[in-house]
């Protein structure tokens, strides 16, 4: 009974995407940007809330999976699924090289350095302008059909239930890693290094590793973004990018992977609803919601039913 | 799973637009700019253009009426650019786009304008091979190419024939860097130096004391809009160059919005560029104070005439072509008219305008008000940047 209850959000989640494509059949594209963004928000998930690794630098491993599907798509094949194969593993790759520096360190120097190397990463391809188009941004990326069977049409369709699938893949092995020895290790390590180090638990191997599979998942939404646009600039590295995940995160409730997804939800349609209102005034909207969230809230929406079941428990 | 098919997809949007067409033909257009964040200025000057030029000219033409449609990027941002486009053309059924600031942002609208034979005007958007990328691709702004090698051309006219220059690190930058560079030395010129400083620098007093030790007759800069411009014009008189009888060439630094901030220090500075607000033309009086009156405190800029010159050139297409949009393209190429900077024209070629480039330099007019007064003109150049 209680495995069937644990499935009740993931079938919830599903009617959402399959119900959302046929309620909005001319916004795919808006949906589509929705998607990819919550799997990179997926992967900050992964490594702040569950591993409690800081950082505001994701953007490094999201850019390096874009540019290198980019590439990957213009030199070597146009075929979608190893292109996102060649995203993730160079996702995976920087988080790896990063890490072994990055996860000795913790708290403000942790964040400072996470935000210096996507700095560096965008200061390459800004100068490596024959590969990566600088600042003008990466052209020339056509993808051919997602096993040589569905193409991208103008619409929108096929890319929206590509990134819908590559979403859930993405969710499920994630709550799997969650349930696993390692998730386990990765939130006594959040909750209480010190103490998980007296037990014996190799602390950093495991931060590493967590922190490699949530580049990886980076490098996964990056090499989506790359697809869907058919173009990389170098804003794939921007700080906004990897700050406004965080906030996101936050907006839905971190280390519950479903915060991710509803926080992304919530954010990107009040900023798409207010934006198209008001496209000068939407900002203060969207700070509005974000102050009052974290006020009331602070663990996020998803915290939202057990409190007003407080509330009114404590009402009568 | 069943799929709506195009075909579907069409005939629902064809039946929706008959149903508009029965009542009165609406043509849209998506306007694609950044009205939010730092460069919310841009989005705000195109509107405010546009919104003269359809007081001015009415907001129906040929039997048509025009509509126009405001959507925000925030900054450089290709990915919500090309979803937008996206959601303008399947579900607002947009028949022209517009706007476009930046480089990225244009490019990945290319595809889709294609695909969708919808005539896209981009008004600001500066890198030369933007119009190579679709054939529907039009553009009322300039390119880099365009104002800097009359700038180099002027600069060797007036005897100058040394110069170092000074150029942000960035794709911009070195474009800039490369027209001047090879239409200097086309010319019989020299370059001493060719610095180019990081693009987070605020302190330009090293790479001003290098110019000034090389001793060159002309110093040629180009920095983003802004701050590191109000430094650079500082260090330049701060480190002696203007006594040393070192001349200032760029092009876009004394742009209309920044530079009454530039104060004093801007006096006399040398630019090449396609449009100065105190530009001496009838209509170009009428337009700035058709601005300031809609619009107290605005003032014109680059980005005003852009965008007023691409509601004319879509005004045009919609007479002659309604919403057919490759016969509005044909419409368009060689299409010639009289705006606020100047004649004009589409170039048939590159689908760019050909425009006027003054050489201006700036000065207090009779209010104390600091303008780019315009000393010089070249006439009717075309991009420079895609024979090279």
């Amino acid at each position: 009974m209680k495995m069937l209850r644990s499935f009740i959000p993931d079938t919830l989640l599903i009617a959402l995407a399959v119900g959302a494509f046929f309620a909005f059949p001319y916004d795919l594209a808006f949906l589509t940007r929705i998607v990819i963004m919550m799997i990179f928000v997926l992967s900050i998930d992964l490594i702040l809330g569950l591993g409690g690794i800081v950082t505001l630098g994701q953007a490094a491993m999201y850019g390096t999976g874009a540019y290198a599907a980019g590439l990957f798509a213009v030199h070597v094949s146009n075929d979608p699924l190893l292109g996102l194969l060649a995203g993730m593993a160079a996702g995976a790759v920087i988080a790896l090289m990063s890490g072994l520096l990055l996860m000795r360190a913790g708290g403000l120097t942790l964040i400072m350095l996470s935000i210096a190397v996507a700095q560096v990463l965008a200061e390459i391809a800004n100068r490596a302008r024959d590969w990566t188009g600088g600042a003008d941004g990466m052209r020339g990326i056509r993808m051919g059909p997602i096993l040589g069977q569905w193409r991208f049409d103008f619409i929108g369709q096929t890319g929206y239930i590509y990134c819908v699938v590559v979403l859930f893949v993405v969710l499920f092995a994630l709550k799997g890693l969650k349930a696993s020895p390692l998730g386990l290790m990765a939130r006594g390590i959040h909750e209480s290094p010190a103490r998980m180090r007296a037990i014996g638990a190799p602390v950093y191997q495991r931060r590493l590793i967590l922190y490699t599979i949530g580049g990886a998942i980076a490098g996964i939404a990056g090499a989506l973004a790359a697809q869907i646009t058919q173009l990389v600039s170098l804003e794939v590295f921007s700080f906004t990018l990897s700050a406004e995940a965080v906030i996101m995160l936050i907006l839905g409730g971190a280390g519950r992977l479903y915060g991710a997804i509803l926080g992304v939800l919530i954010f990107m349609v009040v900023h798409h609803l207010a934006a198209s209102v008001d496209p000068i005034n939407w900002l203060f909207l969207i700070g509005l919601m974000v102050l009052l969230v974290v006020f009331f809230l602070p663990k996020g929406l998803l915290s939202l039913p057990p409190a007003l079941q407080r509330l009114i428990g404590g009402a009568r | 799973m069943t799929f709506i098919t195009k075909r579907q997809l069409a005939v629902t949007v064809a039946a929706c637009l008959l149903a508009g067409a029965a009542q009165a033909d609406t043509i849209r257009v998506g306007v694609i700019a950044p009205f939010s964040g730092p460069f919310a200025i841009w989005g705000q000057q195109f509107q405010q253009a546009i919104e003269v030029y359809q007081a001015e000219h009415g907001t129906e033409i040929g039997g048509h009426s025009i509509e126009f449609l405001y959507r925000d990027t925030g900054g450089v941002n290709p990915d919500q650019t090309r979803a937008l486009a996206q959601e303008l053309l399947i579900r607002e059924g947009v028949d022209y786009l517009s706007g476009l600031v930046f480089t990225p942002n244009a490019l990945a609208v290319a595809e889709l304008a294609t695909q969708s034979e919808t005539p896209t005007v981009i008004m600001n958007a500066a890198t030369s091979m933007i119009t190579t990328q679709s054939d529907y691709f039009l553009r009322t702004g300039f390119t880099l190419w365009q104002v800097t090698v009359p700038m180099a051309d002027w600069a060797l006219a007036q005897g100058i024939t040394t110069a170092v220059t000074a150029v942000t690190d960035y794709g911009p930058g070195i474009d800039a860097e490369n027209a001047f560079r090879s239409a200097f030395e086309a010319g019989g010129g020299t370059v001493l130096d060719a610095i180019r400083m990081p693009i987070q620098t605020t302190d330009f007093a090293p790479f001003m004391q290098r110019v000034r030790d090389q001793a060159p007759a002309a110093v040629f800069g180009f920095l983003p809009a802004g701050p590191p411009t109000y430094a650079f014009t500082r260090a330049y008189n701060e480190n002696g160059l203007r006594e040393a009888g070192i001349t200032f060439l760029g092009t876009g630094e004394t742009d209309e919005t920044t530079l009454e901030a530039l104060g004093e220090p801007a006096m006399g500075l040398h630019t090449a560029y396609h449009y100065s607000a105190a530009h001496e033309s009838e209509m170009n009086h009428a337009f700035t104070a058709r601005l300031a009156e809609m619009f107290p405190g605005s003032v014109a800029n680059l980005a005003s005439v852009g965008a007023y010159d691409g509601a004319a050139l879509i005004y045009h297409m919609v007479e002659v072509a309604g919403s057919d949009g490759p016969a509005a393209m044909q419409a368009a190429m060689g299409h010639a008219w009289e705006s606020p900077r100047g004649p004009v024209s589409i170039d048939p070629a590159t689908r760019h305008i050909t425009q006027n480039v003054y050489i201006r330099m700036v000065d207090r007019d009779a209010e104390g008000r600091l303008i780019n007064r315009e000393i010089d003109t070249i006439e009717a150049v075309p991009d420079l940047g895609l024979s090279q």
